[in-house]
């Protein structure tokens, strides 16, 4: 599976509010706690389209809540 | 936004299901883009710099990156595309985005290029601030798109088609930007020493359906919200070829469809 670029990681935020986003390399997915999506990532292309992103369910907001965003 | 926003012209699905159909087509129809690319590629030329990052705004299949060959003081390109389509077929890295919701942070670029894409954008004031703030101080906007007197041809056919056979005209072609708007709108986004000139390529095609079959190819065709949803008659249609054809000025019983292209080089501020 090709990796995401990481130096284009650095530079996206979310589309909507401009906020960090949270790389999921797992789930190959950028998650905006501020937005409360998460932006797919296919074949090492991040999708940075509201309309293709998942909503973030509640128990994921609180965990991104938690834990600070570096 | 309310989707009956009178302001909000383009449909942004429309745009990326065009922009794939051109890539599923095979981008057989990319002379425009080739030329724009490389027009864009000369500029920066003749601009003795170093650009360590630049965004490749429109990317389609990586024309404007094979126009900078690796060269152009660009030392590392991502691709940008609204289509996943198109971005797939671009070189690493690329990232698809929304024209008018961009996900870079602050003074991320030391350069966009962008070959034919603005014409899209429903917001262009709101684009280019976003353009402008994503670009580090200093850095340099250099982009191409297609202006108002692009498909005029196209366009007073199709209307007065429409006004004789259907009884009303509905949008058919898209209203692009106009020249001199843009000098203002540039600054007003935070711009500085901006530069607008244009070109105009005229192209001749067989007749009326060869055109509108090389901008589906481009993916450039009409992707205006108001469209009217019904199809577009055939009666309507070959009228148009009519009338297309016994304005056009070609040799041979071709027509002609005119081109314009504004061009735009423009700062951001330095620090």
């Amino acid at each position: 599976m090709p990796e995401v670029d990481p130096q284009l990681l650095d530079i996206l935020v979310c589309p909507l509010t401009k906020g960090p986003l949270v790389y999921d390399r797992a789930a190959q997915e950028l998650l905006s706690a501020e937005a409360g999506l998460a932006y797919p990532i296919r074949d090492g292309i991040p999708i940075m389209l509201a309309d293709e992103a998942r909503p973030l369910r509640d128990e994921e907001k609180a965990r991104l809540k938690a834990k600070p965003q570096s | 936004m309310k989707p009956s926003d009178p302001l909000r012209v383009f449909d942004a699905r429309a745009l990326r299901r065009h922009r794939a159909r051109a890539a599923r087509l095979g981008l057989n129809a990319e002379f425009l883009f080739e030329r724009a690319a490389a027009d864009l590629a000369e500029r920066l030329g003749e601009i003795r710099r170093r650009f360590p990052v630049a965004l490749d705004f429109g990317c389609r299949g990586g024309v404007m990156a094979r126009a900078l060959d690796g060269d152009g003081g660009v030392e590392r390109l991502i691709s940008a595309d609204p289509s996943e389509a198109l971005a797939r077929r671009a070189p690493r890295p690329a990232v698809v985005l929304d024209l008018e919701a961009l996900p870079f942070a602050p003074r991320s670029f030391d350069l966009v290029l962008s070959p034919l894409l603005l014409h899209w954008v429903n917001d262009l004031p709101g684009t280019l601030l976003q353009l402008r703030l994503m670009l580090k101080p200093g850095g340099l906007l250099l982009a191409t798109l297609f202006g108002g007197e692009t498909l005029s041809e196209l366009h007073a056919a199709l209307i007065e088609a429409e006004l004789e056979t259907a009884g009303g005209a509905s949008p058919r072609v898209s209203p692009f930007a106009d020249l001199r708007d843009l000098g203002g709108l540039l600054q007003r986004a935070g711009f500085t020493d901006p530069i607008i000139d244009a070109d105009r390529t005229d192209v001749d095609y067989v007749d009326a359906f060869a055109l509108m079959r090389d901008l589906r190819a481009m993916g450039e065709a009409n992707a205006q919200r108001e469209r009217r949803q019904s199809l577009t008659g055939r009666r309507t249609l070959a009228r148009a070829a009519e009338l297309y054809r016994a304005r056009s000025a070609a040799l041979g019983g071709r027509i002609v469809a005119t081109f314009q292209t504004i061009n735009l080089t423009a700062w951001a501020p330095p620090g």
